[in-house]
């Protein structure tokens, strides 16, 4: 069962390119504190992904002649679990160089491809992602969002949301109907640029229960889009997007949310000296446990690597990996609450108080629990 | 050697040697013993030419697979000099191997048991026990094959990796395959029982899962690198 999902190692090869990762990481991260880095998916720091881009650590998987450092998946998963380790700010490059740019590339027009994907690479364009919809959540074949021909291009009407990095973002590629109405389902639908300072565009940010506002609401009213707005052919938004939420579910991220948050707790109790047999026990069982989905992780970039498209094997590991990222707080918060006299310091506090707060939100963006265990039992020939 | 080009005639071996009907009987293997040894397997871990440890998982899996007596694992790793680790790694991978059949179990038999006018494998709430099953699963056959790349290298802390991992998950495995078969499955006379009973025994063998976390714990806390750099440093063995 899942028998080319197997072990495998990664390639010596990145080493330089670790290197790199780290030093850029550690700067960025060297005046924050550790509950600004938790907050690693959502940071936004412009600065820091020109950085990358300028030192090639972004767009690695592309090819060189748009800009891209034309290396595997193994190239990104290295530079990403770096990033994510050290809880560097990610987001003003995070979703433009995961999905958007190897979507471009898979199913855009050559003019698309040179038009997007070089700026990408150097870290200045930022995409968003619109497929979710007040109405449309993991029933996404449901979006009513339109796009309607008018003379050359396009008109656009209607609303998405959850819609991380709207309020920053110069473009977002929307899943949208073009054709037939809700009841069609997956036949209708079609992906297109969308410029958010277009007129008729609206981006109202939505606060999270942490008090961030990391996503948004976008509206859509009478936006004209040019001809060339579409991404791919009419009609086949469907399988375009299903091919980006492979790219999306495969990565290392799946596995790091709370990693800066563990770090933080395993450095509290280096300096109490605090090993009594509850805690190693404990320690030991997240550090099994990280080492594992680890194994996971790089044997599913391995099959990235060879061509494969692991739908099955990369829900497996964000299912799993989300369930670790959530446990990680839980047990923390018992262990800090079970020594009462001992001081926890202020930054150690607000990190795990954050970290309970959102790990919800792991098992929910990019496609919830029982979804993706909906696909794993395809998997086992069970639907 | 490609590995499931190993693992094909020891499966064949194995499967024929015991079968549910004598493994329900539970003689120990010393009938079989020579049939075992004059096929050379035993000594596949053992002299100069002895196979890759990390090709010896895929011949645990087997003998996880058909709820074969340890005691031939016990051997080929005596014969093979090799030492504590290897037996907790090993025992990582009959878990592996256990928890494949018993979820292939599973899964047959919720495609095939009807209520409610149709096969309960159609029903969500058994389609989501399974797929975590699933998740299981593979995450006990990686941990396994990650501790015994470059055995024995960085054995110990391997070693505690992949026991606490198919420690912890091995009684989950058998649960939920119970919880899927009803009671079928509580008979004595279905095959369920044979696999179940060693995913518990086993988990408790060399050690279990709080054992294992423990070493890893106080390695750890021993050490001040972050729990990523760790984790790539003595288990992966990175540069
Ligand atoms: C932090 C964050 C960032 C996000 N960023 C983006 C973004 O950038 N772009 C974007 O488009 N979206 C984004 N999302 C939205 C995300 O994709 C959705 O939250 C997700 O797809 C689930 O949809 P929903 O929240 O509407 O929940 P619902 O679909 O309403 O589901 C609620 C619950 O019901 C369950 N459920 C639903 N249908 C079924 C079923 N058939 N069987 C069993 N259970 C079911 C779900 O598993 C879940 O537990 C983001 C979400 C979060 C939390």
């Amino acid at each position: 069962m899942f028998a080319s999902f197997t072990f495998a190692r990664i390639p010596a090869d990145y080493e330089d390119l670790r290197a790199t990762a780290r030093r850029l990481a550690k700067e960025a991260v060297a005046d924050r504190p550790m509950d600004v880095c938790a907050r690693s998916w959502s940071g936004y720091d412009a600065e820091f992904s020109r950085k990358l881009g300028a030192a090639g650590l972004l767009g690695l998987t592309l090819p060189k002649e748009y800009g891209g450092g034309g290396m595997g998946p193994f190239a990104r998963f290295v530079v990403v679990e770096e990033l994510l380790a050290a809880g560097a700010p990610v987001a003003a490059h995070w979703i433009a160089d995961r999905q958007s740019a190897p979507l471009i590339l898979n199913f855009g027009t050559e003019a698309q491809r040179h038009a997007y994907i070089p700026a990408i690479c150097r870290g200045e364009s930022l995409f968003a992602i619109g497929m979710s919809e007040p109405g449309s959540g993991s029933d996404l074949a449901s979006v009513r969002t339109r796009a309607e021909r008018r003379g050359d291009g396009w008109r656009l009407n209607g609303q998405k949301i959850w819609t991380s990095g709207a309020m920053h973002a110069d473009r977002m590629i929307a899943l949208v109907r073009t054709s037939g109405s809700a009841e069609d389902r997956h036949r209708g639908l079609s992906q297109v640029i969308v410029d958010l300072h277009a007129p008729g565009v609206t981006v109202r940010p939505i606060k999270d229960l942490a008090g961030d506002a990391h996503f948004a609401e976008v509206f859509f009213d009478d936006v004209a889009l040019p001809s060339d707005a579409l991404v791919g052919e009419e009609g086949q938004g469907w399988q375009q997007v299903t091919a980006e939420l492979a790219f999306e579910r495969s990565g290392p991220e799946r596995i790091y949310s709370s990693v800066v948050l563990l770090d933080g707790w395993l450095a509290h109790l280096r300096s109490t000296g605090r090993a009594d047999a509850a805690t190693t026990a404990l320690v030991g069982g997240m550090i099994a446990r990280l080492a594992t989905l680890r194994a996971m992780s790089i044997a599913c970039t391995a099959l990235l690597e060879a061509g494969e498209s692991p739908v099955v094997e990369a829900s497996i590991v964000k299912d799993l990996g989300t369930a670790f990222e959530q446990d990680l707080p839980l047990a923390i918060a018992d262990n800090l609450a079970s020594h009462r006299d001992e001081p926890v310091s202020d930054e150690l506090r607000r990190t795990l108080e954050y970290v309970t707060l959102v790990a919800p939100s792991f098992s929910l963006r990019g496609g919830a629990r029982e979804i993706l265990r909906g696909i794993i039992a395809r998997g086992l020939g069970l639907r | 050697m490609d590995r499931s080009e190993l693992a094909q005639p020891f499966e064949r071996m194995i499967a024929g040697l015991f079968p549910p009907g004598r493994v329900r009987e539970g003689n120990g293997w010393d009938a079989e013993r020579r049939e075992i040894e004059a096929s050379g397997f035993l000594d596949l871990l053992a002299g100069d030419d002895a196979l890759a440890f990390d090709h010896a998982v895929p011949l645990f899996i087997v003998l996880g697979r058909h709820a074969a007596p340890l005691g031939i694992g016990r051997e080929m790793i005596a014969r093979g000099g090799l030492g504590d680790g290897a037996e907790a790694i090993l025992l990582a991978a009959a878990i592996a191997g256990a928890g494949e059949r018993v979820l292939e179990m599973a899964v047959a038999y919720a495609n095939d048991r009807v209520q409610f006018g149709k096969p309960i494998g159609k029903q969500q709430a058994v389609q989501q026990n399974l797929a975590l099953m699933a998740e299981h699963v593979v995450a006990v056959r990686l941990a396994a094959e990650l501790a015994a790349a470059d055995f024995p290298d960085g054995g110990a802390m391997k070693a505690a990796v992949a026991k606490a991992t198919a420690s912890e998950l091995a009684p989950r495995i058998a649960s939920a395959a119970h919880a899927v078969c009803g009671a079928m499955g509580i008979g004595m006379e279905h095959d369920l029982q044979l696999f179940t009973r060693r995913l518990h025994q086993w988990r408790a063998e060399a050690g279990s899962e709080t054992l294992h976390s423990r070493a890893l714990g106080i390695a750890v806390l021993a050490d001040d690198r972050s729990a990523v750099d760790w984790v790539r440093a003595e288990v992966f063995r990175e540069a």
